[in-house]
């Protein structure tokens, strides 16, 4: 019993190592926290006035650099001048950021070189997942300095590009041609050929008006046209179609002549504020030469450019009439953005 | 000899007291600039409402002088136009516009009618000189309404004769008088004549906008949070001689003011109440773009007008009134905790309290979102007013030898960037967005609110009257019916341009970017043939509107 250890003892005093010196972030640490802590009243006005000073040295900063961020209209004008000399039939515009839409001011509409082929200037917001039907090469005109600017658009075009040109600078703009990996090449866009649709409600003709688009007698609001039409906050190229609400008698637009391919694709969407109107659900039936190949549902209370696609294969190769029928639940006065395409 | 007499005579005029001074120099600055920068800002949707209800209300009290009786029988006729708002502030730009435009003839029709927004502006300005010189000497006198004024979106809002600033200068001198009656300021031989005041400008707080009814709580509560433990202590008895008599007054003289001043309540007082509460209790909700999100139906995000705030007040005076909302909060936390005594609880509360509620009740989720900061605007002038008694604090306390050097400079530095921010962006005040944003280029990024309500066209009006077709029929989207009269009344647009009703019968698009009617511009490329705009107004590259014509229409 006598045998404990003694716990005091020297034995078990063992020596402590001696502390490391500190480092100079700790040594840094402690005189701020010194300087800091507790905050009195002088620590307290000198961040305020701190604060103060930063943002406000920004805030002159900001001012007197924004304009030099910014094209001038030169800038515009020699980006414009770029595009009309090289661009082609299969080439768009895009815009980054997205809202740089005075960009249509000054670029060209159409290709100088051949005033048929439209050259359109998008400002969609992402390039990753947008199918660009029947786009070939898209030219960026981007204001890399401008506040806001992210490079997530160069970066989707890159992506699915196999070749990149650019970039080109014009003084604020930046100019880049992105020749796509696997552009979309559509047989035949319906939307571009209503003018050779014959459009019915029911067993009634619509004659074509004088804006352009075809009006269903009996129903002045019945009314069928290309036109673009905002989508889901896009501009989106389509046919607008008002569906006829009696079972009876639906909207069809009927295409003669349609070169088939091993698919038929296409999109819908409430255009405008359809979707937020009386949630009206719009039933389309696509028939080939007669024959049903897929029906759906276009909800307006889900907003959006939804895609459809329907397998065509057994038809490819074949010149046949397509038929899209529209109907709606109920009686509605919004129109449906309606585009499809014949896929090789 | 002569000048010295003239000088004298007008030193006779001067106010006596260097606060005053400072107070008087500043109304008559913001009324002279405002006046000066007015004819740029172009007329908003409910401008051009109030535009019209303001001239009728002056005929009716133009008729009420000469006849009464008949006046009283045509009520409804002169006071139907917007009796979804009271009518004293309207009824001001009447008078305004009577006066000047229609009796002297010195101003045109919409300068004539926005003098009286001028008036609120500078009363305002002059108000918060006061309150600052009495809070924090000549610097608080002269730092507060330079605080509040070189934010772009108030600069802005001291133009156009809209209620808002109106209401933020009524509830900013109710709590004024209100503070002075309860014995801020030092001068309680005066209380009764300020409680009377709190009532009379309660009432015309109330008369111009709804929001006014809110001050009763507000105020309530911040004499209750003070006043609670020692009504507690000394039991109800206290009551009678604690109750701040400014309430009684604000309970009589509110209503009497309002039911005065808005004659619409005449015949059927109650029912048209009723109808008026009912209108706005269940106002519409209008889209409104928030962090790339269309906002049209509640829930709304709560964070909405603290971010809106962060975002167009220039970064460093969003510091000071910031730092002064925090020393603020931080007086009233060790005042409790009896750490310091030098300290007026009452006058901590009500500051903090109106720097805060405003902005606190549009960020409730039920209540509607949209125009901007406006709502909250009341909030303000409380921040400019803690903001300016922090930088001065600031130089009191960096180096108490020579504090007017630190806080000068130290304002140099948050107003500098503030002024270039202000002219800059004039007159797109419902475009501005601070340097945290990016400016109105970062904040499209962000997917913001570009601006609202049309007022943004006036600058492309001497273009579209330089090119336009004689007779185009123009379409101008955002911009109102009785917008365009009151252009082509002043001489801005020309008389033989048309009124369409959309691009199908347009031969020129007026475009204003919206997105929730984005639909319509894309409508107009189709039917114009073209998505090319023959001009464009832009803030920063951001498009605010676009004009676009048919072939032909634009010469």
């Amino acid at each position: 019993v006598s045998d404990r250890p003694d716990y005091l003892g020297p034995s078990y005093m063992l020596g402590t190592p001696s502390e490391p010196p500190p480092t100079r972030a700790q040594v840094w640490r402690a005189r701020a926290r010194r300087l800091l802590w507790p905050p009195t009243p002088e620590v307290l006005a000198a961040l305020f006035a701190a604060t103060v000073t930063g943002l406000g040295g920004y805030g002159l900063l900001f001012a007197a650099t924004l304009s030099s961020r910014l094209p001038s209209p030169i800038d515009w004008e020699a980006a414009a001048a770029l595009v009309g000399r090289d661009a082609r039939p299969g080439d768009i515009v895009a815009l980054a950021p997205p809202w740089a839409e005075r960009a249509r001011e000054f670029l060209p509409e159409r290709l100088p070189t051949r005033p048929d082929v439209p050259l359109v200037t998008n400002s969609f917001l992402d390039y990753a997942t947008e199918e660009l039907p029947g786009v070939r090469r898209v030219w960026l005109v981007s204001l890399p300095r401008a506040p806001g600017y992210s490079g997530d658009i160069a970066r989707e075009l890159a992506s699915r590009s196999t070749a990149i040109d650019g970039p080109q600078q014009l003084g604020a703009l930046q100019v880049t041609r992105y020749d796509l990996q696997t552009p979309m090449r559509p047989l035949y866009f319906f939307p571009d050929r209503l003018s050779s649709a014959r459009v019915q409600v029911g067993e009634e003709t619509c004659a074509a008006d004088a804006a352009g688009g075809l009006r269903c007698a009996g129903t002045p609001s019945l009314r069928v046209a290309r036109e673009v039409r905002e989508v889901d906050f896009l501009p989106r190229a389509c046919i607008s179609v008002v569906a006829s609400s009696d079972p009876a008698r639906p909207s069809a637009i009927d295409f003669p002549d349609v070169p088939m391919g091993r698919a038929l694709r296409g999109h819908t969407g409430a255009a405008g504020d359809g979707g937020l109107g009386a949630p009206v659900a719009v039933r389309l039936r696509v028939r080939v030469d007669g024959e049903e190949v897929g029906e759906l549902e276009e909800h307006p209370r889900s907003p959006g450019w939804h895609a459809f696609q329907f397998d065509t294969s057994r038809f490819a190769g074949r010149r046949l009439p397509v038929s899209f029928q529209l109907s709606a639940v109920q009686p509605t006065r919004e129109p449906i953005c309606l585009d499809a395409m014949t896929l090789p | 000899v002569n000048i010295r007499s003239t000088k004298t005579r007008l030193a006779v005029l001067l106010p006596r007291s260097p606060s005053r001074r400072i107070a008087l120099a500043w109304s008559l600055g913001v009324l002279c600039i405002a006046a000066a920068t007015a004819p740029a800002v172009g007329i908003s949707r409910d401008e051009s409402v109030y535009l019209e209800a303001a001239e009728n209300y002056a005929h009716f009290w133009m008729l009420a002088v000469r006849s009464p009786g008949k006046a009283l029988s045509l009520v409804d006729r002169y006071y139907a136009v917007n009796r979804e708002h009271p009518g004293l502030a309207k009824g001001v730009y009447g008078f305004t516009h009577a006066l000047l435009a229609d009796g002297l003839g010195i101003t045109g029709h919409l300068q004539g009618s926005r003098f009286g927004a001028f008036l609120f502006a500078a009363v305002l300005a002059g108000l918060l000189s006061m309150w600052g010189s009495a809070l924090a000497g000549a610097w608080g006198g002269s730092l507060a309404p330079a605080l509040f004024f070189l934010v772009p979106r108030h600069f802005y809002h001291a133009h156009p004769a809209v209620l808002d600033l109106p209401e933020t200068a009524f509830w900013f001198a109710t709590a004024y008088a209100y503070w002075r009656s309860v014995g801020g300021g030092g001068d309680h031989a005066r209380s009764g004549r300020w409680a009377l005041a709190t009532g009379l400008l309660f009432g015309a707080a109330v008369a111009t906008k709804h929001n006014g009814w809110f001050l009763v709580p507000l105020l309530f509560g911040c004499w209750l949070a003070v006043a609670l433990p020692a009504l507690l202590r000394e039991g109800p008895r206290a009551l009678s001689a604690r109750f701040p008599s400014a309430f009684l007054s604000m309970a009589v003289f509110g209503p009497l003011v309002l039911f005065a001043t808005w004659p619409w309540l005449w015949p059927e007082p109650l029912p048209r109440l009723r109808d008026y509460f009912a209108f706005h209790l269940h106002h519409e909700n209008y889209p409104w773009m928030y962090l790339g999100r269309l906002l049209r139906d509640p829930p709304f995000p709560a964070s909405y007008p603290f971010v809106v705030t962060a975002l167009t007040v220039p970064a460093a005076i969003l510091a000071c009134m910031c730092g002064g909302l925090v020393q603020s909060i931080a007086r009233i936390v060790r005042s409790l905790r009896g750490y310091i005594e030098d300290v007026s609880l009452p006058t901590e509360m009500l500051l903090s309290a109106n720097a805060l509620f405003p902005i606190a009740l549009i960020a409730w989720p039920t209540i509607p979102h949209f125009g901007g900061v406006k709502h909250w605007m009341p909030a303000m002038p409380f921040l400019a007013l803690l903001g300016a008694r922090a930088l001065v604090n600031a130089g009191q306390v960096l180096v108490p030898r020579r504090p007017s050097a630190v806080t000068g400079t130290l304002a140099a530095l948050a107003l500098a960037p503030a002024a270039w921010q202000v002219a800059h962006v004039h007159p797109f005040g419902t475009a501005a967005w601070n340097e945290l944003a990016g400016g109105a280029a970062g904040a499209a990024s962000m997917g913001m609110q570009r601006q609202f309500w049309g007022d943004n066209m006036a600058r492309v009006l001497p273009v579209v009257n330089g090119h336009a077709a004689p007779g185009a029929r123009v379409w101008f989207q955002e911009a109102t019916w009785l917008a365009v009269k009151e252009y082509q009344r002043d001489g801005r647009l020309r008389g033989d341009l048309a009124w369409a009703n959309g691009p199908e019968d347009a031969d020129i698009s007026i475009w204003h970017y919206h997105q929730e009617f984005r639909d319509k511009e894309f409508r107009t490329w189709t039917d114009f043939g073209t998505a090319r705009p023959a001009t464009g107004v832009y803030l920063d590259e951001v498009p605010l509107v676009e004009v676009y014509a048919r072939p032909g229409a634009w010469r």
